[in-house]
């Protein structure tokens, strides 16, 4: 009889911690909803609604969908469990590729192609070459960071910034932007959740050995990972060209760091792993923008908005309960 | 039992949790003078983590020890054996590379200094002195530790542990790396040390040395004490009931000593040459359990790793169905499937979901056009195969990390039986695993040779190996030392002489 009663304790015990644990993963993804709602909210009310005023909804979408474009690409790369800081080099090279070849009089498409084939590139060193010199891909990164910075510099020593005549009218509306961002968001929800791409990607993350002796080709997917970076990041450099026509060695300057901030706010965990989630993305950059846009708008001094920024993110970051090994391994 | 006898040690409501696993619960034991206590119990009831709290390897969460009547906290394994109490591990716990005094008079080199110079003359000396105090006379102090062989370290570690100050000895599973005379120098020592009015916790899963060496024995299961046994009341019935909480049955392991097999070859080492293994030679057919035994560290391991691809050949092939294996991908692809030792780190993704895991490997035959793979046949495939494991959860979507050891193991059977594997390298496939899940996985085993696939067994349990396999190869030293038929009259002290 007292074994049966210490066993239905166990049972207990076991069916509470179970409880406990589907609490938490029900609830905890919903915290990045939950913050861009306050986010919006705080700023709807400091601006006096100004935050959604025709003008400044455009000025937000336009930020957001470059910003998301890019994030829905990295989501594979730090699902992985890797970290990118080339990207802000890689879109400054891209923009500066695009508006040259335009003003050679080639239609914007070409300049696109060139910009992939730059970015896909980037990818590609990021991807294998890290793996072959058996270097930690942030390395390369940091590498390319520098060389791109250089290259960037190197093509503005004529002129400062160059600019286009070009017409990008229908890059800079906002139901095109938006139509954009749908279609790059079903592309990636799809590769992540319903292939073996993000399956491979997250498993990679969470455990490389078991993944690999699982049959995960390791090498394979970190590469396949940063080539849909690059070619997200491509695309994402069009829109950022379109808002001002302009590039200059500044252009994507910290875009990385951007980036970053939008997917961990977003609760992308920053080890990778099965609990990535491609949402992450777009509710990271757009709490973002509006977190950007919504702090000048409501009339804090420029010289505090850092500051801001920095309280909020690391609140933000501690109500998601980014605490290292999350789930112990055990 | 004879109340006169002075408590030595008292044991008081000591918990211990690892995250959600308990491994103690409320144990308390008295270990009186003169009295050589067996700890027994399956794997995972608490008996080693108790041993330690009580060598101060680690702490409890909660609960109280006395040791002479005086609180006992002991800050480190070495405060513990200065205080008197002394534990001899599993595992090999020598320093290589140094003298066998160096290794004795390890973190007391002072008692030799003068003047922060240490005389190793003095220590030689001393240490001579002591193993012959011992009875060990043919192992020289001032000899390099490598000169010796796994026993003879085993030896010197024993001389290293037990001091005259020693009031308590605590023997974790020694004995499973001893040959027979050192089984008997442990079991004459322990002995001495029962005369002298001091106290032995005998730690082992060998029963007869158990009725043999022990005049006490405490069963423990899942980390509560089941109960106390005096001399006359030890019988093997009894306590395995006690072990287990219910009656085993017979069909423990295979039944049939039927060793035929299809005459395919499924796996073939041809003059192989990897990490440290050299020269082995294995024809495994289709429908066969090979075992494959010896201490951890003597090569066996890798034989299991080279098959799946994982080791670079330096020489010779590996093949399967007669052609060369190339990487781990490749194997899996040829129907190969390893269940590797290290369950959390190799095979499981601790933070992904029984589905998740499960379906891993199967990801290529669970795709269907455009790259789609339907989350419901995803989870259809996961949960019949939950239901064929009877895998204890809630669901498919629950954490690996909150599932018992024995339920992991059945998740990484499950994957690649799954798959459709039907070449299965397993590394040490029950362990940690409750005694209910190893007779169910070995229920599943041997279903698995009569539907006619080829299993290869790495093992360090010998008992198991012979109540399983077919043929049982033994490695010693990187190499093959003995090839065993299956056989009735087989026993393990028969292979122990193989393996060391």
């Amino acid at each position: 009889m007292e074994n049966k009663n210490i066993n239905i304790n166990i049972n207990n015990n076991i069916n509470k911690n179970i409880s406990i644990n589907s609490i938490k993963t029900i609830t905890m993804p919903l915290v990045p909803y939950l913050g861009l709602m306050l986010v919006i909210l705080i700023f709807y009310i400091t601006t006096d609604g100004k935050l959604f005023s025709p003008y400044n909804t455009r000025i937000v979408v336009q930020q957001a969908t470059a910003l998301s474009i890019i994030c829905l690409g990295a989501v594979f790369v730090y699902s992985l469990g890797e970290l990118d800081v080339s990207i802000g080099a890689c879109v400054g090279i891209c923009t500066l590729l695009e508006i040259n070849i335009i003003n050679m009089g080639y239609p914007l498409i070409v300049g696109f192609i060139a910009a992939l084939v730059l970015a896909l590139s980037f990818g590609l060193i990021n991807g294998a070459f890290s793996s072959w010199l058996g270097l930690p891909s942030i390395i390369t990164s940091l590498f390319l960071m520098f060389v791109g910075g250089g290259v960037q510099a190197l093509i503005t020593l004529k002129s400062n910034t160059i600019t286009t005549d070009y017409d990008f009218t229908l890059w800079k509306e906002t139901w095109f932007q938006i139509l954009m961002l749908v279609i790059v968001s079903l592309i990636v929800a799809y590769l992540f959740n319903y292939t073996r791409v993000g399956k491979y990607t997250k498993s990679i993350g969470a455990n490389k050995v078991a993944a690999s002796q699982s049959g995960v080709n390791v090498f394979k997917y970190r590469i396949i990972a940063f080539l849909i970076m690059g070619f997200n990041v491509a695309l994402a450099s069009i829109f950022i060209l379109s808002r001002s026509a302009s590039s200059s060695k500044a252009t994507g300057g910290g875009m990385h760091m951007d980036v970053m901030i939008a997917l961990i706010v977003g609760g992308m965990p920053l080890a990778g792993g099965m609990k990535s989630r491609f949402t992450s993305a777009l509710l990271g950059a757009f709490i973002y923008v509006i977190l950007t846009n919504g702090l000048t708008l409501s009339g804090v001094g420029i010289t505090y908005v850092p500051f801001v920024k920095s309280i909020i993110f690391i609140v933000i970051v501690i109500i998601t309960g980014r605490k290292k090994g999350g789930i112990l391994p055990r | 039992m004879d109340n006169t006898l002075q408590v030595l040690l008292e044991v008081t409501n000591i918990n211990k949790c690892f995250g959600p696993t308990v491994a103690l619960r409320d144990v308390g034991i008295e270990v009186r003078k003169g009295e050589i206590r067996g700890l027994v119990g399956e794997n995972g009831s608490g008996k080693s983590t108790l041993a330690s709290i009580i060598a101060g390897m680690q702490k409890s969460d909660s609960g109280e020890m006395f040791f002479m009547g005086k609180k006992w906290e002991p800050d480190s394994m070495i405060g513990a054996q200065i205080e008197g109490i002394s534990m001899i591990l599993q595992e090999m716990n020598t320093i290589s590379g140094v003298s066998v005094a160096e290794n004795l008079f390890a973190g007391q080199e002072k008692k030799f200094s003068k003047f922060g110079l240490i005389s190793k003359n003095k220590m030689n000396i001393a240490g001579d002195n002591l193993l012959k105090s011992f009875g060990v006379d043919h192992i020289k102090a001032s000899d390099s530790i490598d000169l010796y062989g796994f026993e003879d370290r085993k030896l010197i570690e024993i001389v290293r542990t037990v001091t005259k100050d020693t009031k308590i000895l605590v023997v974790d599973e020694t004995t499973t790396a001893l040959t027979h005379s050192g089984r008997e120098f442990l079991y004459k020592l322990i002995e001495k040390i029962a005369n002298e009015n001091k106290a032995v916790i005998f730690i082992s899963h060998d029963m007869d040395e158990i009725l043999k060496v022990c005049n006490v024995v405490t069963v423990l299961r899942d980390g509560d004490i089941i109960g106390n046994l005096i001399k006359e009341e030890m019988n093997p019935k009894t306590i395995r009931y006690m072990m287990v909480g219910r009656e085993i049955g017979d069909a423990y392991y295979r039944t049939d000593y039927d060793t035929t097999h299809d005459e395919e070859i499924a796996l073939e080492f041809k003059d192989a040459w990897f990490s440290s293994v050299s020269d082995f030679n294995l024809k495994l057919h289709k429908g066969e359990i090979i075992g494959i035994g010896g201490l951890s560290g003597s090569g066996m391991r890798d034989i299991g790793r080279a098959a799946f691809g994982l080791t670079t050949i330096t020489s010779g092939d590996i093949e399967c169905k007669g052609k060369k294996i190339r990487g781990c991908n490749d194997a899996i692809q040829r129907g190969i499937a390893y269940i590797s030792k290290n369950r959390d780190t190799e095979a499981l993704i601790l933070q992904g979901s029984i589905a998740d895991n499960i379906a891993l490997p199967s990801i290529p035959e669970l795709t269907g056009p455009a790259l789609f793979i339907s989350p419901l046949a995803l989870r259809k495939h996961a949960q019949e195969l939950t239901d064929k494991f009877s895998i204890k959860c809630g669901n498919v979507n629950q954490y690996i990390s909150t599932l018992s050891g024995g339920n992991k193991q059945k998740v990484s059977f499950a994957k690649w039986i799954g798959k459709g594997s039907d070449i299965f390298i397993m590394d040490c496939p029950t362990r940690g695993v409750d005694i209910g899940v190893k007779q169910s996985m070995y229920q599943l085993i041997a279903q698995m040779k009569k539907e006619g696939k080829a299993i290869l067994m790495i093992s360090e349990e010998l008992s198991e190996l012979i109540g399983m396999c077919d043929e049982i190869v033994m490695i010693k030293n990187d190499k093959l030392s003995a090839r065993v038929k299956r056989s009735k009259e087989l026993k393990e002290i028969d292979l122990i002489e193989y393996m060391i």
